[in-house]
């Protein structure tokens, strides 16, 4: 077909190929890294509420296990296609790399929308992916996770599924469950507290205390709000979060310059990070546009809600004080603004990096399954730690040393971590 | 002064003796009443309650002989001052009744005894005597079906007849009559030739004498012909038929009270409940109804009480029968003399109850329905309140112009509240307060007008909650403030407007008024129902392609059902189809959570007054008490919503969000409504929506009526001869019911070129030029239009990237699934934000643009004039990909609109004229001419108000150079809310801007009350001042742009004669 379109798996694949250059990869495992090792296509028949049966088709991509089974979410999404599931599958690969954990990467799906799905229905849905694909995925082959509009419960009961098939239990087979069975502690803080690791790093690299740091941050959901705990903890000041307000259908910045106090936001806040307007002005906090918090007079901005949220156009009100950008959330910055930013020696942390905190927990919760013993939550964050420093210190010297922005040196040392595992194992 | 107050006391000593002997009457009656009493009980009984109903109980004695026995008063005893009467049946005595005083007393007309007290005495009599005729003739049919003897028993009782009730001995002869010539005995004919009424020969068929009166025929005839008459029966009936015929009609006479003031016209409202009553106290050995004469009974009552509307009346007389009526008329409340009825909103919960109680003895579901108690006031109480107050004016007022009514709106409402309730309503409310107790009330409009098949007053007129705690004259007086308040708004601007647009203004408009108790139980300082909502038959907001219109919707929340039957901007009920309740809207934690009820409607018991108050601060405080919590609620733990287990719910701890999750999946909850509506949208024959609340142990049925549509969901009819060129697109798949009127612009989206983006963030940028145009564009004037979902997250691909907040001034959503090489895109039906889209009422299509018999008109949505480029330069690079479209510019002045009727599962957009644009979609279904009140009303009431004004701004005192209109005003689709977009061109200092700008300040509050006095709609200021300089116009900056544009310029408008143009 002539007709072009935007294609995740070629970007993804563009991506690699110029990162591969970089490394001077060989041919052979250019080959084999830029092609999921495994796919797999299958149907999963369900027997619907009114009673017709309904064929569903399902994807399971492997892309590559060279360093450790594979790991990646189940999508449940209507207009699902094959090179999505590849693209996000290589996307993984390159995301347990960079924080060093001993997984492979993996996606896998099913085109449907569960808002057409009945309770059952789903359910059946679930088991039908896990009984088709059961031979092929496991503790210790492939592990699933929630993903696009799959949650605990379709987790629990393809766990179900699979330990009804392999007679045994097997906790470790999937993970993002509830924690009453099998999840870990820490999971709500991982992301949040992952991106702070990594800004407390960073600041010591730029010979800077966090102390004498102030921050700015978009969003008060999940991430965001742990991000402020831990960050206020080491001695920062966040003066400025924006949320979404619901009544009014747009962003508001709250500032204090004195700095914001956490608990006495949260108090005002909705389940979704939306902040009582009347509440804060109350609180003595100036009610800005949405948008303000990109142009605080601050050291430190975390966008930490929606995609493509610093562009081009507003790239340049970014406050001459700031120094450290941190992506917790995905995309961010718009590959033009990402240039604007590297020119202002603003310091980058790639949300591949920065936000690994959750794939890292991830990967604790599988341990903790695996060795049905788990941990409490200092452990877990406590290793969080370890992972995350390690991570950021290992791209950042990387990214010193070869002078390479910090997205790239990421991607650089994720590729050629696994490239040397394909290697180390004789494949190519 | 003396002399009056002693024609006082004699009329007080009247009237309680008058109380006295008919207490005495309704205590015979009683005993005749009882079922299964044998005649001795009953003139035991008689013997007792006679003394009371005496001038001087305490000397009173009585006695009454029967059949050999003597049945007395203790104290009896003969003495001189006595009243007697003698029992006689079929002219033989046979008994006597005696009452007599032991002592001496005062003389009075008739020894010491009143007249009135002779009057009592021969009217227990007479009820006496029925009473062993009836026993007597019931003797006889037991002994004659027993034996084989029949031979003359029927003989037996025409003679007992002819003694005892000539009357009736000859309708019933005339009945016989009848029967026989029916039968083809041609004596019978004959007889009736002679002696009958005349026939239909006689009157007209025969063509003889036609004009002279036919003959009159004396009773006495009949009477007379009795014997033969029957005698004749004899000969071709068996004996047994005629006795049973006998008997039949016998007792089908004794309601024939009923049928008489019930046929009656002129009998009032009053008389009819006495005569239900005192038929409802025959006992049921009194009675037998033929079927005709029952239903002749129900309808009568259907239309003198409840509704007069031809297909209620069908529906109601199969489920409605007399006995209902007489537990219905307990509770209502009627001015002295009324014949009114208790208007559609009571009838419809009548007749609804009784259907699912009818119903309810072969489905238990539907007998588990309870009902509140309610008191009816019936529609004509408002006149009575009218007349007693002297406010006849008053009700000339709706023909007066609406914006007068506004006006007066105010003063009636004063007024209203400030007269008083006629003494009869009063009392009567008064006794619905004793029975109702300290219950939380509401009052609730039922207006005449409101049963009208077809017309909705859905909102129109008022409902009140009412606290109804403290002392009873205290709520006594909120109970008539409610009423009186809920009785000024039939004068309301929306009604009257309302009627006016329907041609229903001349209708002669009743108010009744329901009284209900609201169904709930106490929490701490709060009164409320566990859950209320509401729940239509037919599902006009499909979420996905499986569910069928016929599944239904339910919008509930939890606390009073106000919450889920309007529209709320800031929280939202759950929804659920309970044709397939599985299929949620919400799917996601997010969705889940977003899209909980976070506010709750309740009565403050305390505070005596109705509120909203967080479901979160009240169930952190009296959690414990909510009733069915358990049920109501989920418990949001690790990313997961749990369900309450039995170790309840921590509330402290606890994060609650209301999902009414265990109430669908764990109870009958959801079957019974859906049972309910299936059989009442049968019953009814027509979609019908119903309010309901639960009170924790049982659900109510609160209202009942055809479904109403609201203004934007109304079917619309589809125009079948449109030319081909003004249809803009035709669906034919999922399409709901409405108009989309006036849309001004059209943001097209083009599948194929939003498909070959390559990058990314393009496919971003769409999302963000949408957002854009959502803040410039005017709001609902401007649909979108875009491939796949709408709202993609992740793979964008397959649908513009946009949040709520990106399209939420749009009047529609349209999503367009065009074949692509493998597939045709799965539709989203909205779901990324569907409950925000249903709150604010933006409407959902999806296009089909590659099924067969559909048109789609992308010659011109790809070859118009595209404006995105002077609209948001920043996105040019995208204008092959985003095409905004100015309607009026493009084609001269036309507007889009798009019709769609869901009950054909069509829909068409088609270009048209904006004066013909007309929003009421279905005049003919009301049957009644639009009232020629147009649309195009706010514009050109606008544009003459700036004429005006530039006529008298003096351009040198201001320093102006031109005038111009933009916007709305200028595109001719401005609404009522709409303000005018003013662009001034000015030269001058700043102290002239200053006193311009207050000059206009001056105008914008004055249009702003002239606009609410025309439309109601309250705006803060109607001028909209944008100021331009020279500079502006050169550079083109802002708003001066709109000078001279290509596309959507600016209107120049003249100024006053110091003009320098």
């Amino acid at each position: 077909m002539a007709m072009k379109s935007y294609n995740p798996y070629e970007i993804a694949q563009a991506q690699f190929d110029r990162i591969a250059d970089l490394l001077k990869l060989d041919q052979a495992a250019r080959d084999l890294l830029r092609v999921p090792t495994r796919e797999y296509h299958f149907t999963i028949p369900v027997h619907m509420d009114d009673g017709s049966v309904q064929v569903f088709q399902g994807f399971r991509v492997q892309h590559n296990d060279a360093r450790g089974p594979g790991k990646g979410g189940i999508r449940f999404h209507p207009l699902e296609t094959i090179d999505t599931v590849r693209a996000l599958a290589m996307w993984m690969t390159w995301k347990c790399a960079v924080v060093d954990v001993p997984l492979g990467g993996s996606k896998g799906g099913v085109v449907c929308d569960p808002h057409n799905l009945s309770a059952r229905e789903t359910e059946q849905l679930c088991r039908g992916w896990v009984r088709q694909i059961s031979r092929d995925v496991g503790p210790h082959l492939d592990v699933p996770a929630p993903d696009i509009m799959t949650n605990p419960q379709n987790m629990l009961w393809m766990l179900d599924e699979y330990e009804a098939i392999h007679g045994g239990k097997y906790p470790g087979f999937i993970t993002g469950k509830p924690l009453s069975v099998g999840g870990s502690q820490g999971r709500k803080e991982a992301t949040g507290y992952g991106v702070v690791f990594t800004i407390r790093e960073a600041l010591k690299e730029l010979n800077r205390e966090p102390r004498n740091t102030t921050a700015s941050i978009q969003g008060f959901g999940n991430v965001a709000q742990h991000a402020i705990q831990l960050y206020e903890r080491i001695g920062g000041t966040v003066v400025c979060v924006s949320s979404w307000n619901q009544a009014d259908q747009t962003a508001y910045s709250f500032r204090k310059a004195s700095g914001i106090r956490y608990e006495e936001l949260l108090a005002a806040t909705d389940a979704f990070g939306g902040i009582d307007v009347a509440k804060a002005r109350d609180l003595g906090y100036e009610i800005l546009p949405g948008d303000a918090w990109l142009e605080q007079d601050v050291e430190i901005l975390i966008p930490a809600a929606l995609e493509n949220q610093i562009t081009q156009e507003n790239a340049a009100r970014i406050h001459p004080r700031a120094i450290v950008l941190a992506e917790g959330a995905n995309g961010p910055t718009s590959p033009e603004a990402d240039t604007i930013l590297s020119e202002r020696n603003i310091f980058i942390l790639p949300d591949f990096l920065a936000n690994a905190g959750g794939v890292t927990c991830s990967y604790f919760e599988q341990v903790q399954s695996n060795m049905n013993y788990y941990w409490d939550k200092d452990e877990v964050l406590g290793k969080l730690d370890t992972k995350m420093t390690a991570a950021f210190h290992a791209v950042s010297d990387l990214a010193r040393n070869q002078k390479l922005p910090m997205r790239d040196a990421a991607y650089v040392i994720s590729v050629s971590r696994v490239a040397q595992a394909c290697r180390d194992r004789g494949w190519v | 002064m003396n002399e009056n107050q002693q024609s006082v006391d004699k009329l007080l000593l009247e009237l309680k003796e008058r109380a006295k002997e008919l207490n005495c009457i309704y205590r015979v009656e009683e005993l005749f009443s009882v079922a299964d009493i044998t005649l001795e009980e009953i003139i035991r009984g008689i013997v007792r309650v006679i003394p009371a109903g005496w001038q001087y109980p305490d000397v009173c004695e009585a006695r009454i002989t029967y059949a050999g026995a003597i049945y007395q008063t203790p104290g009896f005893s003969t003495a001189p001052w006595e009243l007697s009467v003698n029992l006689i049946v079929q002219e033989e005595v046979v008994g006597q009744i005696t009452v007599c005083y032991t002592e001496e007393r005062p003389p009075a007309d008739v020894g010491p005894f009143l007249k009135e007290e002779h009057k009592l005495i021969n009217t227990i009599a007479d009820r006496l005597e029925r009473r062993i005729l009836h026993e007597t003739l019931r003797t006889v049919f037991e002994s004659q079906s027993q034996s084989s003897r029949v031979e003359t028993d029927w003989q037996v009782i025409l003679d007992l007849l002819r003694r005892t009730d000539p009357k009736l001995l000859t309708r019933i002869s005339r009945k016989m009559l009848h029967l026989l010539s029916w039968a083809g005995v041609e004596d019978a004919d004959r007889m009736l030739e002679r002696c009958g009424p005349p026939s239909w020969n006689d009157l007209g068929g025969a063509g003889e004498e036609v004009n002279r009166p036919s003959r009159v025929n004396v009773t006495q005839d009949l009477q007379a012909a009795s014997q033969e008459i029957f005698e004749l029966a004899s000969r071709h009936l068996g004996e047994k038929e005629i006795l049973s015929k006998i008997r039949a009609w016998i007792k089908e006479d004794r309601s024939g009270f009923l049928v008489k003031i019930l046929e009656n016209p002129a009998a009032s409202l009053a008389e009819i409940i006495g005569a239900i009553e005192r038929f409802h106290h025959l006992g049921p050995e009194d009675i037998e109804l033929s079927a005709p004469r029952e239903l002749t009974f129900r309808v009568s009552l259907i239309r003198r009480i409840l509704s007069d509307d031809p297909q209620f009346v069908q529906m109601a007389k199969r489920f409605l029968d007399v006995n209902n009526f007489f537990e219905l008329l307990h509770r209502i409340i009627y001015p002295a003399g009324s014949h009114g009825r208790l208007g559609g909103k009571s009838s419809g919960l009548a007749l609804a109850w009784h259907i699912l109680q009818k119903l309810g003895v072969d489905v238990p579901l539907l007998g588990q329905f309870k009902m509140p108690k309610t008191w009816y006031l019936t529609s004509d109480g408002i006149l009575r309140f009218i007349d007693y107050n002297d406010l006849e004016e008053i009700v000339e007022h709706k023909y007066e112009s609406v914006a007068q009514v506004r006006q007066e709106y105010p003063y009636i409402v004063h007024i209203f509240k400030n007269s008083a309730l006629p003494p009869e309503i009063m009392n009567g409310l008064s006794v619905a307060l004793d029975d109702v107790g300290e219950t939380p009330l509401i009052v609730r409009s039922s207006s005449l007008l409101e049963d009208r098949m077809g017309t909705s007053f859905a909102g129109k007129y008022k409902s009140l909650f009412i606290a109804n705690q403290g002392p009873k004259q205290q709520r006594l007086s909120a109970l008539k403030d409610a009423i009186t308040e809920v009785y000024a708004s039939t004068f309301g601007p929306d009604p009257i407007e309302y009627r006016a647009e329907r041609g229903l203004v001349d209708f002669h408009e009743e108010m009744g008024i329901m009284i209900q108790e609201v169904v709930g139980t106490r929490i701490g300082r709060y009164y409320l129902p566990a859950l209320a909502g509401v729940a239509f038959s037919q599902n006009e907001f499909r979420w996905s392609r499986r569910i069928r219109r016929e599944d239904g919707l339910l919008r509930m929340v939890p606390g009073l059902g106000t919450r889920a039957v309007d529209r709320m901007a800031d929280d939202y009920p759950i929804l659920i189809a309970p044709g397939q309740p599985a299929l949620r809207v919400n799917i996601t934690l997010d969705e889940k959570i977003h899209y909980s009820p976070k506010k709750i409607d309740l009565i403050n018991l305390e505070k005596n007054r109705f509120e909203t108050v967080e479901i979160k601060h009240l169930l952190s405080e009296f959690g414990d008490e909510y009733p069915m919590l358990n049920q109501l609620v989920s418990i949001l733990r690790d990313d997961r919503l749990e369900q309450p287990t039995g170790l309840g719910i921590e509330r402290e701890s606890d994060h609650l969000v209301v999902t009414f999750e265990g109430l669908i999946t764990r109870t009958p909850f959801i079957d019974q409504v859906r049972t309910a509506l299936k059989v009442l949208q049968k019953e009814f024959g027509r979609p019908v929506d119903l309010e309901f609340a639960h009170d924790g142990r049982d659900l109510y049925l609160l209202q009942c009526r055809a479904q109403s549509y609201g203004e934007a969901t109304q079917p619309a009819v589809l125009p079948r001869e449109i030319p081909q060129e003004r249809i803009l697109f035709s669906a034919r798949r999922y399409v709901s019911n409405g108009v989309v009127s006036g849309i001004t612009h059209i943001v097209y989206v083009d599948p194929q070129k939003y498909a070959e983006l390559t990058h990314r963030s393009d496919l971003l940028a769409v999302g963000r030029a949408v957002g854009k145009l959502n803040q410039i564009l005017p709001k609902r004037q401007f649909i979108l239009m875009g491939p796949g979902r709408w709202g993609s997250r992740g793979d964008i691909r397959l649908g513009v990237s946009v949040s709520y907040s990106d399209i939420n001034n749009s009047a529609m959503l349209i999503e367009i699934a065009r074949r692509q090489r493998e597939y045709v895109p799965e539709l989203s039906f909205g779901t990324h934000f569907f409950q925000d889209l249903v709150e604010a009422s933006i409407r959902y299509l999806p296009l089909y643009p590659d099924d067969a018999n559909i048109l789609f008109n992308e010659q011109f949505l790809l070859t118009t004039n595209n404006t995105l480029n002077s609209l948001l330069p920043e996105f040019a690079h995208l204008s092959d990909t985003i095409r905004v479209i100015d309607v009026p510019y493009a084609t001269g002045g036309l507007v889009v609109q798009i019709l769609m009727d869901a009950e054909i599962d069509e829909a068409v957009a088609i270009l048209t004229d904006p004066s013909l644009d007309l929003s009421d979609p279905r005049p003919e279904r009301i049957g009644t001419e639009r009232y020629s009140h147009q649309n195009d009303d706010h514009w050109r009431w606008r544009q003459q108000s700036v004429e005006q004004l530039a006529q008298s701004l003096d351009p040198d005192r201001f320093g102006v150079k031109a005038l111009y209109l933009i916007g709305s005003t200028k595109n001719a689709t401005a609404g009522p809310e709409s303000d005018i977009d003013l662009l001034v061109h000015v030269c001058g200092s700043a102290e002239q801007r200053i006193s311009l700008m207050s000059w206009l300040d001056g105008w914008s509050i004055c249009l702003s009350h002239q606009n609410y006095v025309r439309t109601g709609t309250k705006t803060n200021g109607l001028l909209d001042v944008h100021i331009i300089t020279d500079e502006d116009i050169q550079k083109r900056r802002s708003f001066a742009a709109k000078i001279g544009a290509t596309t959507d310029p600016a209107r120049f408008i003249p100024l006053g004669k110091h003009t320098s143009h």
